[in-house]
């Protein structure tokens, strides 16, 4: 099993390159998709919450990688520091280099219920065809993204981006994403149930759980629910 | 060597909490400088009277313990208008420098919390500059022998201030004592007073709820005085033993828990022996709090009073902790052996616990006011699931789990919890980082029980050396939120700011013994017991810094 899938759970990694160009209003084409991505913070909700089976996601641009400080030095290193007539100049050069990136990188990193066979394909499908007005808005400025304009081309274009790397977010577990809100939906009026009907006699509770279960219906995973991408306690809910 | 603290360097209501070194009634103002040559004059004189917290004794060589004790304290406005300059400033933490206002959100002061709701003093501050609070002064009053011990007490904190008045009148306007701390009728103050609650005119150590408070003050390195108080108010060590906080906990320019040194401004002496203080004015909602324990206690299986102390964790008598006294039988004899204790054995009754045998919280619930404020080893909890041992595990690889009964493990039964082993370096790593000293004392006085408004709660003031880290975390997380608990989103019963909204009402869960057939008590509907009046965060200079202060020379170059 390849190290980005977990169960039913996978950790999808894009980086697409963003061409080192710039908007007519001379804005470059890396802030222009910063913009557009920080603007989804003021809308209703992430249009992310219309992709089923999005467990939780991530997007940002990379400028560059990051420097955290020289190399450390290996005993070599040390070796050549204690014999002083190795002059300083070869020393430098035999310091690793710096690593840059060439162009700005869209990063979109995600974690969705893929099934038992690792349906990554349906995943970008269903992304496609849900939100590709939002697709085009940010990948628009991305090296090859010219000429995507239907599913099987951004399939193929995603997984020319990916790059396989092991980032599970905690906080959730490989079930599909209906059961998991439904699980968490049961939980919260569970826990009302309980408080409303403590004390009570069997024969009341046993009526009363009966009802609940009728009421919260168990088994109907579309509703009642919790609607996904919910961020309001007072919105959660989704009745049927 | 053991640590020693310069004590004379450190204000004394850092270390003591006066109240329970015989100083009933207390005093804090409030100051606006309105010029800051005339400010630092006036440092300067009030710091030759500061209170510190040296050892007090008779005899020669001895410093007398004072009639009245008198603390000063600056908000960052105050030390900006004072000429602190701006390269130290920037030393100071941000949530110091944004003040409690605009840290509400994090506090969860909203609703009846909310600033618009606080004393005019608090609401005006840090709106307009001659409203803004720059000093706090503090005075405490020492109590005196026989029936006249509150007489005497009120007397000393009325001398006390006279002489305080003195000295803010020789500023000539250079320094003003700002009002609008609100009174019993609605009425204005100059100043908010503080005073133990009476019963029957006698001394009692409770708040307006009954249950004692400030048991529980930690206990950190290179105090004296605290050496036969640690058990309980320390920090767990393994093999169930106790030991002082680290210094830098509580005050800057010591090592702290993580052997660090708290960040702090500079120059060292600025901040070395300093501290950071939360003072908060907390309204008691009395009636609320009396009606609900009566609606929910007449249904709770062990009644009323054992419901009051699983609110807060001790009983409300004499505050016994639920740990050593989980029912009633239990609390029949603890009381005999409390009754029969000397001192040393009564505190160490009510302090000497851990959580240890009450993972699960069957006797002290999660939610309740002790476990969240200072949740000692408490926090290094796991729940074992039902599954396969590791054996069985890798067994299980290769046949089918109808064969490996055997090697099957039962978990642990539903709301059941113990220590986790191994995971930490220290029984109390969760929680050593998260402590705070509790000083003030009630105010007001609960004149009709069946009247929420009025004018009664408690001015608690903590100190801590990160406020972040601190106060605000345990205010955030472990208060208003319980997930650190296993408790979802259940607040802290007392003082959480239970929901408002009908829809989503506050509840709480009393776990009981996971291994008996009872059933968990639900708390439904909990009503906001406690609301916020007020506050502001402060800096409590060292005596070394004040006369900086006072001198202008602060200088970090």
């Amino acid at each position: 099993m390849a190290s980005n899938i977990s169960g039913n759970a996978y950790a999808l990694t894009i980086l697409s390159p963003i061409k080192n160009s710039f908007t007519d209003d001379e804005v470059s084409y890396a802030d222009t998709v910063r913009d557009r991505l920080q603007s989804w913070n003021s809308e209703p909700n992430s249009p992310m919450a219309l992709v089923p089976q999005t467990y939780l996601c991530r997007y940002f641009v990379l400028d560059d990688v990051y420097t955290e400080s020289l190399p450390g030095a290996s005993a070599i290193d040390t070796l050549i520091d204690l014999l002083p007539f190795v002059p300083d100049s070869l020393r430098r050069c035999y310091w690793p280099k710096e690593d840059h990136l060439n162009s700005s990188y869209l990063v979109f990193s995600c974690n969705f219920h893929c099934g038992p066979n690792a349906d990554l394909d349906g995943y970008l499908r269903n992304m496609w065809n849900t939100i590709s007005d939002k697709i085009k808005e940010v990948w628009g400025f991305c090296h090859g993204f010219d000429g995507v304009d239907n599913a099987d081309k951004f399939i193929d274009y995603m997984k020319k981006c990916q790059f396989e790397a092991t980032l599970f977010f905690v906080g959730s577990n490989d079930d599909p994403l209906e059961e998991q809100l439904k699980a968490l939906y049961l939980k919260q009026e569970f826990s009302k149930f309980a408080v409303s009907n403590q004390g009570l006699d069997t024969a009341t509770l046993r009526a009363n759980f009966k009802g609940f279960i009728q009421r919260v219906a168990p088994a109907n995973l579309t509703a009642p629910t919790w609607t996904a991408g919910g961020y309001r306690i007072d919105k959660l809910v989704k009745r049927g | 060597m053991t640590k020693k603290l310069d004590l004379l360097d450190i204000q004394g209501n850092v270390i003591r909490a006066y109240g329970r070194f015989g100083y009933p009634v207390a005093r804090y103002v409030c100051l606006n400088v309105r010029d800051g040559a005339k400010g630092r004059e006036f440092v300067g004189s009030i710091s030759k009277k500061v209170t510190t917290a040296v050892e007090w004794g008779d005899g020669p060589g001895k410093m007398k313990q004072p009639d009245w004790t008198i603390n000063i304290s600056f908000t960052y406005q105050g030390l900006k208008d004072l000429g602190v300059p701006t390269s130290s400033l920037i030393g100071f933490s941000p949530e110091f420098v944004s003040g409690m206002k605009a840290r509400r959100d994090i506090l969860g002061d909203d609703g009846p919390s909310s600033p618009q709701h606080w004393d005019p003093i608090w609401q005006r501050n840090r709106e307009t500059r001659e409203n803004d609070v720059h000093i706090l002064v503090s005075i405490n009053a020492l109590a005196g022998q026989g029936l006249d011990w509150l007489k005497t007490a009120e007397k000393n904190r009325d001398q006390a201030y006279k002489w305080f008045q003195g000295e803010v009148d020789k500023t000539k306007g250079g320094v003003v004592i700002l009002d609008g701390h609100l009174g019993d009728n609605g009425e204005q103050f100059k100043y908010q007073d503080a005073k133990i609650v009476l019963d029957n005119g006698k001394p009692t150590s409770k708040e307006h709820f009954g249950y004692t408070d400030g048991i529980s003050d930690p206990v950190f390195e290179g105090v004296p005085y605290d050496e036969n108080r640690v058990k309980g108010r320390g920090k767990q060590i393994p093999g169930g033993k106790w030991a002082p906080l680290a210094t830098g906990e509580f005050l800057l320019g010591h090592v702290d828990e993580a052997m660090e040194y708290p960040p702090s401004p500079e120059p060292v002496l600025l901040s070395r022996n300093g501290t950071y203080m939360v003072y908060r004015k907390l309204h008691e909602n009395v009636a609320t709090f009396d009606r609900y324990l009566e609606e929910q206690g007449s249904k709770f299986p062990g009644g009323k009073e054992l419901l009051a102390a699983k609110f807060v964790g001790r009983w409300r008598d004499n505050g016994a902790p639920l740990v050593k006294a989980p029912d009633a039988e239990s609390k029949a004899k603890y009381d005999a052996q409390f009754a029969a204790a000397d001192e040393q054995g009564k505190d160490d009754l009510l302090s000497d616990f851990t959580y240890d045998d009450d993972m699960s919280g069957g006797k002290c619930p999660f939610s309740s006011h002790i476990r969240r404020i200072n949740p000692r080893a408490s926090l290094e909890m796991i729940h074992e699931e039902a599954g396969f041992t590791p054996l069985g595990a890798f067994l299980s690889l290769f046949l089918p789990p109808s064969w490996l009964g055997m090697f099957k493990k039962a978990g642990d039964k539903p709301g059941s919890l113990k220590v986790s082993k191994g995971a930490f370096n220290t029984p109390g790593a969760l929680s050593d980082r998260r402590r705070l000293l509790r000083r003030g004392l009630p105010y007001g006085e609960v004149k009709d029980r069946t009247r929420d408004d009025g004018n009664h709660g408690i001015i608690i003031m903590m100190v801590n050396a990160d406020i972040n880290r601190q106060f605000e975390f345990v205010q955030q997380q472990w208060i208003n939120y319980g997930n650190d608990f296993k408790a979802g989103n259940d607040k802290e019963i007392i003082l959480g700011n239970h929901s408002l909204d009908d829809k989503f009402p506050s509840k709480a869960v009393l776990q009981v013994d996971p291994n008996s057939d009872q059933a968990p008590f639900l708390l439904s509907d909990i009503p906001r017991l406690v609301e916020t009046r007020g506050g502001e965060y402060f800096f409590i200079p060292s005596i070394t810094a004040l006369h900086m202060i006072a001198r202008g020379v602060v200088d970090p170059t």
